[in-house]
């Protein structure tokens, strides 16, 4: 092998960089860069339907505002509830579903597709769809519980304060239990063999395999799915909307409809941005606290660094 | 694309046309070879065949046109409240709505000087005054549209009922003339969960819009000369607890509060609810087989009457506007009036939305008694009524919606039982109170 | 005898179990493929009609044109719109994807943490802060409705997925048969081709159908930065079927059924792929 010096772009300490570049470039320009103007207008009073106001500074009177209102507040910790519940259920039946699907053989491929059937809708389509099932006069839910006689009909699911919230958290679940349901099935189908083999022959049953081989395997991809779908759980914002616009009296207010309203309907985009900037940082501390359960779980596998 | 051969064809054909044409419409839409007009227009079924006739005025004058956007009304609102903040406003006509339109400031022209007195004086008076904002006329209405009461009417022949209503009340089962007969029909109808006796809608602007109505039909109003709040007055607190009384009395459905029109339309069209407020577009699908169950079964009256005589009338109009931006400001006017014109009125008058000329409403009756629609010439003969006598809209002020937003939640907490009315009203007049004051009426 | 028949009972119960869960995940979609091919009148009615009464392909022909009280909805330009918008993004996404996966996953650098963490923070901002600054941006470079503005805030949104996904296949392959790989005289990226790429597929192939459905089904951003026919996609056509008054149930549930159709075909047929490859015992030989 020839022993000249490379040029530096093929040198060994920047290839990485290089590699990773057009990654960078792209969240730069997609996430930065609007998101710094966001950062701005989150100290202004601007409002969408006054461009000039854009250059009119008010300091953190926005974030002042948001913080003494009890409203807001509601909507905040309503959403680290919905996110919690939500994640922790997905993470479970997606789970359960994975194990079941791994260990039938015949027809899987097909068990697959319908799997991943409620990942094909639009969050919209979704949002509808769920609307309609739940409404309480002309719903199919009401309608079938009545048929069956388990109920006296015209439950309120999407105006009571329970079961709105069950009703919004039912959606989401059912549209993203399929995500985390096939990246723990990857994960299955990537598991080396031998140690199960060697389980097996030594006489353990399926729960201790499942404890202490399987489930330690599978926790890297439990964490990556918790992270992605922490994160992506704000597209939840399109069912919210639809299905009950955050009401009635703000019972089922998540921060994301409360930022839309007050963004785009009342024109306010200075505060909303504000609204804004503290979801992220809710975002940021669940994202955080995932990431640093991943590298742990890494570190115990023995994976690379 | 039009080809130049094929323009020059269409102008020179233009001459000959335009003869004809000028004495049928007595109107001249100008030529503008070759110009390409940029519109933004709502979308939605309804709003869909007046659309069909673009085509006409392209060969009329033209001019083509590049329809930006179809979109529904809020999706719209959002794209033009984007438009402004970035400064992208290239395009000339937008569709708009008298609830809306106070938002926009200046960025649509007075079409006062722009469209010629002629045809402004074939509009219907209310209709143009409840598209001046501010002394200007920034919209060209389209359609209105206000709501009636439509009830089953078997529910109200059957002779079971009449007694049985008759001892329960002391008066006759007729269709009601005030709201407090509505409710007492509505609580002696229901029978929860299978059919209930009235609906309303339950959130945003919509809500808001039927509790205004019913403020002023009491005798009260949103503010007053100073743009004091002043809905939180016993005229308001009898018009909240009207909503009040009904929902907890369990006479309309419990979800009401997460309905909106599509909800209470489809639900009455599903023929489970006897009386039912609503806008005249719904009209022929009420009474069209194929969508509804109570089709040939539906009456309507004019809408009733709250405790100080008068007719609750929340009503508003689609429009047209055209930006200050605009190029070719006499094509965009050509543009406006050929959608409003009489023609295009009738088009839009056959499936029930109700016109703003005036000559139209008169051709409109004739045209269905001659197709033998008797039900859609009583539907515009009340409706034209309601037009003339009890419409009004809500103040025509640039917070209106940010308003709107602050009462809502509030009227939904104390239907729900959270708050009484009264606490619930005060709270939404304080709220409403610093936006005013931040939007410097105050 | 008995243990047999044990396993035999915990066969069925683990089908009927299965058969159960995939009817919960299927019904209400199902409900919506059924609407798509009856009129609205059957759809509302109270008591429920599960089975069809009067099916048809009637709200089909509407969406495309053949009714006769509505405007022809551009589903097919819509529908080019969203394949050319979908496939490029994914593609794109993956290739970012696998090239930053592999950097993470083979190489130790300087601001590694920080830049991983860089990536998946980027996704912790909601679009809706996102939206109007993009436009902004967007209109001031004339990217607004064109398919390639979509494409390259769909790329985007995707990378961080991709990358993490890959990254964490990629860890699964020992470095060590890379590197025996270069030992025998190829270059790394040979190895890469050779050795990394066969081994991960079922990552590549999960990231790609994830990327593809995001993007097919994204609405939001779609609808800020699209205005006609020239870039508009299948779900902001959706949106044209709800107007101020009324939702067209049967005329969006066909729109729905246009729109779930591809995106099962493909995942049908990209479903093999999850399963090539990684099977130790076949690979140390």
């Amino acid at each position: 092998m020839a022993n000249k010096r490379p040029p530096f772009w093929q040198r060994e300490k920047y290839t990485p960089y290089l590699l990773l570049l057009p990654a960078i470039l792209a969240i730069l320009f997609v996430v930065l860069f609007p998101l710094l103007f966001s950062l701005y207008t989150s100290f202004t009073g601007y409002r969408l339907i006054r461009p000039e106001t854009l250059w009119q500074w008010v300091g953190l009177r926005n974030y002042q505002r948001i913080f003494s209102n009890g409203d807001f507040w509601s909507a905040f910790g309503r959403t680290i509830l919905f996110l919690t519940i939500a994640l922790n259920l997905e993470l479970l039946l997606g789970l359960g579903i994975a194990l079941l699907i791994n260990k039938i053989t015949w027809g899987q491929r097909t068990l697959r597709t319908i799997m991943m059937f409620p990942m094909m809708f639009s969050p919209i389509l979704v949002g509808y769809q769920f609307k309609f099932v739940f409404n309480d006069n002309i719903g199919i839910l009401n309608n079938a519980l009545q048929a069956l006689g388990l109920s006296d009909g015209a439950i309120p699911w999407l105006v009571d304060k329970y079961l709105a919230n069950f009703a919004i958290i039912f959606a989401e679940v059912w549209m993203s239990t399929s995500v985390f349901a096939i990246l723990l099935l990857a994960g299955l189908f990537a598991m080396p063999r031998d140690p199960l083999e060697a389980a097996k022959v030594d006489g353990c049953n399926p729960w201790q395999v499942f404890r202490h081989i399987t489930l330690p395997f599978l926790m890297p991809f439990v964490f990556i799915a918790m992270t992605i779908r922490s994160l992506d759980v704000a597209r939840a914002y399109d069912i919210v909307d639809v299905m009950t616009g955050g009401g009635p009296a703000g019972r089922t207010e998540l921060l994301w409809t409360m930022i839309a309203r007050v963004g785009y309907d009342n024109a306010r985009m200075g505060q909303a941005n504000a609204m804004a900037y503290v979801s992220i940082f809710l975002s940021i501390a669940f994202t955080y606290y995932f990431f640093t359960k991943l590298l742990a779980a890494r570190k115990y596998m023995g994976g690379a660094e | 694309m039009k080809t130049t051969i094929k323009t020059f064809l269409a102008a020179t054909a233009l001459t000959g046309m335009a003869a004809t044409s000028l004495a049928a419409a007595d109107v001249d839409y100008g030529t503008f070879d070759g110009y390409n007009l940029r519109v933004k227009l709502i979308g939605g079924a309804q709003y869909e065949p007046l659309y069909a006739r673009i085509s006409e005025w392209e060969e009329m004058t033209g001019a083509t046109v590049d329809v930006l956007s179809r979109k529904n009304h809020f999706e719209l609102d959002r794209e033009i409240k984007q438009d402004i903040a970035a400064g992208t406003l290239d395009w000339c006509v937008g569709s708009n709505h008298t609830s809306f339109a106070p938002q926009y400031g200046s960025i649509y022209i007075d079409l006062n000087g722009v469209i010629d007195e002629g045809t402004l004086a074939e509009f219907q008076p209310l209709a143009l005054q409840n598209s001046t904002v501010d002394g200007r006329l920034v919209q060209l209405p389209r359609h209105s549209d206000i709501s009636n009461l439509y009830y089953i009417k078997s529910m109200f022949e059957d002779a079971d009922n009449q007694a049985g209503f008759k001892a329960e009340y002391g008066y006759d089962l007729t269709p009601p003339e005030t709201w407090n007969q509505v409710k007492d029909q509505a609580m002696y109808f229901a029978d929860a969960p299978t059919f209930y006796g009235t609906q309303f809608v339950g959130k945003d602007e919509a809500i808001t819009g039927r509790f205004y109505e019913m403020l002023v039909a009491n005798g009260g109003a949103l503010f007053d000369d100073g743009w004091n709040p002043t809905f939180n007055s016993a005229a308001g607190v009898e018009a909240l607890n009207w909503f009040k009384d009904l929902y907890e009395a369990k006479a309309v459905p419990a979800g009401s509060l997460n309905y909106l029109w599509d909800d209470t339309g489809l639900g009455f069209a599903s023929g489970t609810v006897a009386l039912n407020l609503d806008w005249a577009g719904w009209a022929s699908f009420f009474n069209d087989p194929e969508n509804s169950k109570i089709a040939g079964d539906v009456g309507l009256v004019r809408a009733p009457k709250g405790s100080a005589g008068i007719r609750t009338g929340w009503s508003g109009s689609h429009t047209f506007s055209i930006t200050a931006t605009c190029d070719n400001t006499e094509a965009a006017a050509s543009f406006v009036t050929f959608l409003t014109s009489h023609d295009s009125q009738m088009v839009e008058a056959s499936s029930g939305l109700l016109p703003t000329r005036a000559k139209v409403w008169g051709d409109a009756k004739a045209q269905f008694a001659a197709d033998g629609n008797d039900f859609l010439v009583t539907v515009f003969e009340t409706y034209a009524v309601s037009m003339e006598e009890d419409a009004f809209t809500p103040p025509l002020i640039t917070p209106w919606i940010e308003v709107s937003n602050e009462i809502w939640p509030r009227l939904q907490a104390a239907i729900l039982g959270e708050m009484t009315a009264q606490e619930a009203l005060d709270e939404a007049a304080d709220a409403a109170r610093l936006v005013m004051e931040d939007a410097g009426y105050l | 005898m008995r243990s047999v028949l044990r396993k035999r009972l915990g066969a069925i119960g683990l089908w009927i179990l299965t058969f159960l869960l995939m009817v919960i995940m299927c019904v209400p979609g199902l409900w919506v493929v059924l609407t798509a091919f009856r009129p609205n009148s059957e759809v509302l009615a109270k008591p429920a009609i599960w089975i069809p009464e009067n099916p048809g392909f009637g709200n089909f022909a509407k969406i495309f044109g053949f009714g006769a009280d509505q405007i022809a909805i551009p589903v097919t330009a819509y529908f080019m719109n969203s394949l050319i918008i979908a496939l490029t993004s994914t593609a794109i996404a993956l290739l970012i994807g696998m090239s930053g996966g592999y950097a993470f996953a083979r190489y130790r650098f300087r601001f590694k943490n920080g830049i991983f963490l860089g990536l998946m923070l980027s996704r912790t901002v909601p679009g809706i802060a996102l939206s109007l600054p993009i436009f902004i941006i967007w209109s001031k470079i004339g990217l607004i409705d064109a398919k390639l503005g979509l494409i390259i805030v769909y790329v985007a949104m995707n990378v961080p997925f991709t990358i993490w996904l890959i990254d964490g296949f990629f860890r699964q392959i020992p470095k060590e048969m890379s590197e025996a790989a270069q030992v025998d005289g190829c270059t790394r990226w040979q190895a890469f081709w050779k050795i990394e790429f066969p081994l991960a597929k079922s990552g590549i192939a999960s990231a790609g159908i994830f990327a593809f459905l995001t993007s097919w089904n994204e609405y939001a951003l779609a609808s800020n930065l699209t205005r006609s026919t020239d870039s508009k996609t299948l779900p902001v056509g959706l949106m044209d079927f709800t107007s101020q008054f009324t939702i067209d149930w049967a005329g969006m549930s066909a729109m729905a059924v246009i729109i779930i159709i591809p995106a099962l075909i493909l995942t049908f047929l990209v479903q093999k792929h999850l399963i090539a490859g990684l099977t130790f015992g076949g690979v140390k030989g």
